[in-house]
């Protein structure tokens, strides 16, 4: 029994840390319409910058997230601006080459500069072990919960509540009708990719405590990511979160009673299951075979 | 079945290729052997994956399944059962081709980045089961080739014999893709890439088309895998399933031109002979150089020559060659007449609609609709805006299915057909045109209509000269070579009563081919739907074009509120109290009457 309790909160908190990942994809995919390839890219880059921050200037990663959020946030705003804004007009597969060229340029330029290493930082705060009656945490990962939780309900109220984030709506719904109402589109894109590749920032200083930084680390969590997204619908934030916790506990729970090296069998089984018999997913905009 | 040789084309092409033999076995290194054999296996897997991936527009960004497949049934069968790879790779084929019916059917309604995620997830699912299944496939530590050196055993001390083979692999591809290229599976798969729809409603049946290209696809591709572990004598999950691998060689193909013959191999020989040096002159920055340059030059492709290299200067090569010796076109074969293949005597019924209902949700769109289309004859269907009109109208070709009520069809031996499938209902005579033009954009006016005429043969010189004879018709000829986006409305319109009338259908339906066009093109379509009547073919017609109507029409039906209201003279309906109030509200009437 404590070992599924134990089973089941670590599936919750794994949950967490991928919730801030899916999150900024599926706001990206959600305005701007584009599934972005070199999401995971973006994370491997802002894991890379808080390690460097940690190795030469000793930051802890928990600081080190927000200037890696703005880091990222003008990395997103230049990649929409200059490469997917000129190919909104073409054709799916152009767009799919274009994320998958700069996801495939990112991944090979870090392996020049960093080599291919597997670089670990070392903190004392965000890896202690908790006890709670028998369930054993790893402080880290209740942070990253409460930050996902955090970021969830921030986006959320940014969506509802300010105009900036009553725009996205409306140009996630319809880009001209939005345009006719005076929301200025282009604009709208480039925040979004921006805020979306920030969220990615935030997620690499709060994953740093507990993962280490190599040139394929994005790859790891960003094929995660995108059976998450599908799972709860592409472009839907509730079906981001709900999407991360259920990967989180099939992860959890896979590994333990299938094995180790099968867990991500069964979510891509999933993944394929969900794509072809409800392609929008659980709480999708109902666009996924068009 | 084989290119002309005599024909520039031809010789120009079997030129190029025969330079990538020349060149390594003239310079005799080790480097430029290794380079050659390299382009020829990835200019082949560039090549067979353009078939999924260009030809028919299914992005796959996990084709090194197959690659992987292949590999792994060759050297299994090498370690476990002394099974020489040229046998092996035929196995690995079979398997590669279950496996591509298995991920293809379902996928198939999947589009743009939702069918390349699913291939990737296909591909991370193979990797993993192979790292999985340790007791048989080495799982992630790999397995070698055993080092039976003999062409027996596809392994050699020296490289020209692998630049041998390799080739031969590449010509066989690049063949397969020439054949499909020319055929009328290969102009299935662009119709249904460009507008499914328009596909069907020229007999296309999608599905099956699309899976053909994958299996086609998946085989090639096996075999070249299998070569390559051969090639390589070693392989391991990671590199065999490969996410980096299926991207490279779809970037090839991108690069080169998607959809075209020579486009994936093009992009091949530019692009990785230079990310090979820049591996080896930039080597003391690491392993991720030549990962490197594939991204950036993947990301300045589509950016500023997004059609690839043929895309954008085949055409002036094309020019070029076609001046050189032994270029001539071939006469154009006499003109076929595009009668129906087997007409009905006149007046004979020959679709029958019977108590047709249609619900969508709450709505009744088409509530007992019952009517009769007879040889020879041209009926008028009109209707106010949203009466139902074109709901009928895609019942009446199988687009829709109703919820009540059949449609059946008179074959030429006079039984009854009632098919179920837009495709099927093609098959069985009837032709129809789409309200909003579709257009196949990329291709020209001459095989847009070609589509339609390979319903009925598979010889392409015969479907030119079908498609000759409709464009004469439908007042096309002087924009056969034209490409099919660059038409004026009134052109496009045109296009498509021609692309319905090259399957030779019996009955022709067409949904309002005169709206929005100027009074010009109206002349014109008017005195075309007459010629298309002369040539034995029964019209049905939705317009809202009156005068067009009232003057064409022998018989008129009336439909208002999915209802059918009136059907009778074209003289007798339009002076109908109901219908006038239909169209024009009862307030007109009493008007009219005080």
């Amino acid at each position: 029994m404590s070992i599924l309790l134990q089973l089941l909160v670590n599936g919750l908190l794994l949950g967490g840390a991928y919730a801030i990942i899916s999150i900024g994809l599926t706001l990206i995919f959600g305005v701007v319409r584009v599934v972005n390839f070199a999401h995971g890219e973006l994370l491997m880059v802002g894991m890379y910058a808080v390690w460097l921050l940690a190795a030469k200037l000793g930051w802890h990663p928990y600081v080190s997230a927000v200037p890696v959020a703005l880091l990222l946030f003008a990395l997103g705003v230049l990649i929409q601006r200059f490469i997917i804004q000129p190919l909104l007009s073409a054709d799916a597969h152009i767009q799919i080459f274009a994320t998958v060229g700069v996801s495939t340029a990112l991944v090979n330029l870090a392996l020049m500069i960093f080599g291919a290493d597997v670089h670990p930082v070392d903190v004392s705060f965000g890896t202690e072990h908790l006890q709670f009656g028998d369930i054993n945490i790893v402080s880290g990962q209740l942070i990253t919960f409460a930050a996902a939780l955090a970021v969830a309900g921030g986006v959320h109220l940014f969506l509802q509540r300010t105009y900036t984030g009553r725009a996205f709506r409306a140009v996630a719904q319809h880009r001209y009708a939005a345009s006719l109402m005076g929301v200025n589109v282009k604009t709208t894109y480039v925040l979004a990719f921006g805020i979306g590749a920030a969220l990615v920032g935030l997620a690499s200083g709060l994953l740093v405590a507990q993962y280490p930084v190599f040139p394929t680390v994005g790859q790891y969590f960003v094929l995660t990511a995108f059976v998450i997204v599908v799972l709860g619908g592409l472009g839907s934030l509730p079906g981001a979160l709900v999407g991360s916790i259920a990967i989180g506990l099939i992860d959890s729970l896979a590994g333990y009673y299938i094995s180790p090296d099968m867990k991500e069998v069964v979510y891509f089984a999933i993944f394929l299951v969900i794509l072809v018999v409800r392609p929008t997913g659980l709480f999708g905009l109902g666009r996924g075979s068009e | 079945m084989f290119p002309n040789l005599l024909h520039p084309r031809g010789y120009m092409g079997a030129l190029a290729l025969l330079a990538l033999l020349a060149v390594p076995f003239a310079l005799q290194s080790p480097f430029a052997f290794h380079l050659a054999v390299l382009v020829c296996i990835f200019g082949a897997l560039a090549t067979a994956w353009n078939i999924v991936g260009g030809f028919a527009g299914q992005l796959s960004l996990g084709h090194a399944v197959f690659y992987g497949i292949g590999s792994y049934a060759a050297t299994l069968l090498v370690i476990d059962f002394g099974i020489t790879p040229w046998l092996g790779m035929f196995a690995g084929a079979a398997i590669s081709a279950a496996a591509a019916i298995v991920i293809a059917y379902p996928t198939l309604r999947l589009r743009g980045p939702f069918f390349a995620l699913a291939t990737i997830a296909f591909l991370e699912v193979c990797r993993l089961l192979t790292v999985h299944e340790e007791s048989w496939t080495g799982g992630s530590a790999g397995l070698n080739v055993p080092l039976n050196i003999g062409l027996q055993w596809m392994v050699f001390r020296e490289k020209w014999a692998y630049l041998l083979i390799a080739f031969g692999f590449l010509l066989v591809t690049l063949w397969a893709a020439w054949l499909i290229r020319r055929s009328r599976f290969g102009f299935y798969l662009i119709a249904v890439r460009e507008r499914e729809d328009a596909a069907r409603a020229v007999g296309v049946n999608a599905v099956k088309v699309k899976i053909g290209a994958a299996v086609i696809s998946a085989v090639l591709t096996s075999m070249i895998g299998s070569f390559h572990a051969m090639y390589l004598t070693f392989i391991d999950p990671s590199a065999a399933f490969s996410l980096e691998l299926s991207v490279q060689i779809a970037m090839f193909a991108l690069i080169g031109g998607l959809g075209s013959v020579a486009g994936p191999l093009a992009g091949t020989v530019l692009v990785l002979p230079i990310a090979e040096l820049a591996r080896g002159w930039l080597s003391s920055f690491g392993s991720g150089t030549h990962g490197f340059v594939y991204g950036v030059v993947l990301v300045l492709v589509v950016l500023f020559i997004p059609r690839g290299l043929v895309g954008h200067l085949g055409a002036y090569v094309l020019r070029f060659i076609d001046r050189l010796p032994g270029a001539r076109t071939p006469a154009p074969e006499p003109a076929k007449s595009i009668a129906p293949a087997d007409a009905l005597p006149l007046g004979t019924p020959l679709l029958k609609a019977e108590h047709l209902k249609k619900r969508f949700g709450g709505l009744v769109a088409t509530d007992d609709v019952s009517l009769t289309l007879h040889a020879g004859e041209i009926l008028g269907v009109i209707g106010p805006n949203g009466a139902g009109k074109t709901t009928v109208f895609n019942q009446l070709s199988g687009f829709i299915r109703p919820n009540e009520g059949i449609v059946k069809i008179r074959l030429a031996d006079g039984t009854w057909a009632e098919p179920r499938t837009p495709d099927a209902f093609a098959k069985d005579g009837i032709g129809r045109t789409f309200q909003i033009a579709q257009p196949f954009a990329g291709l020209s006016v001459l095989e847009n209509i070609m589509l339609g005429a390979f319903m009925h043969t598979r010889v392409r010189m015969e479907a030119e000269s079908i498609a000759r004879e409709v464009a004469e018709i439908t007042d096309l000829t002087s924009l056969l070579d034209t490409e099919a986006r660059s038409l004026t409305v009134g052109g496009m319109k045109r296009l498509e009563v021609a692309r319905a009338l090259a399957t030779r259908p019996r009955a022709l339906l067409l949904d309002e081919v005169m709206a929005g066009l100027n009074p010009a093109d109206i002349a014109r379509a008017i005195s075309m739907v007459r010629r298309i009547r002369e040539s034995g073919i029964a019209v049905l017609m939705i317009e809202h074009m009156m005068q067009a109507t009232m003057a064409l029409s022998d018989r008129i039906i009336v439909i208002n509120a999915g209802r059918m209201l009136k059907e009778g003279k074209p003289s007798d309906v339009v002076n109908d109290p109901e219908v006038i109030q239909a169209y024009l509200g009862k307030g007109y009437l009493d008007a009219q009457a005080a």
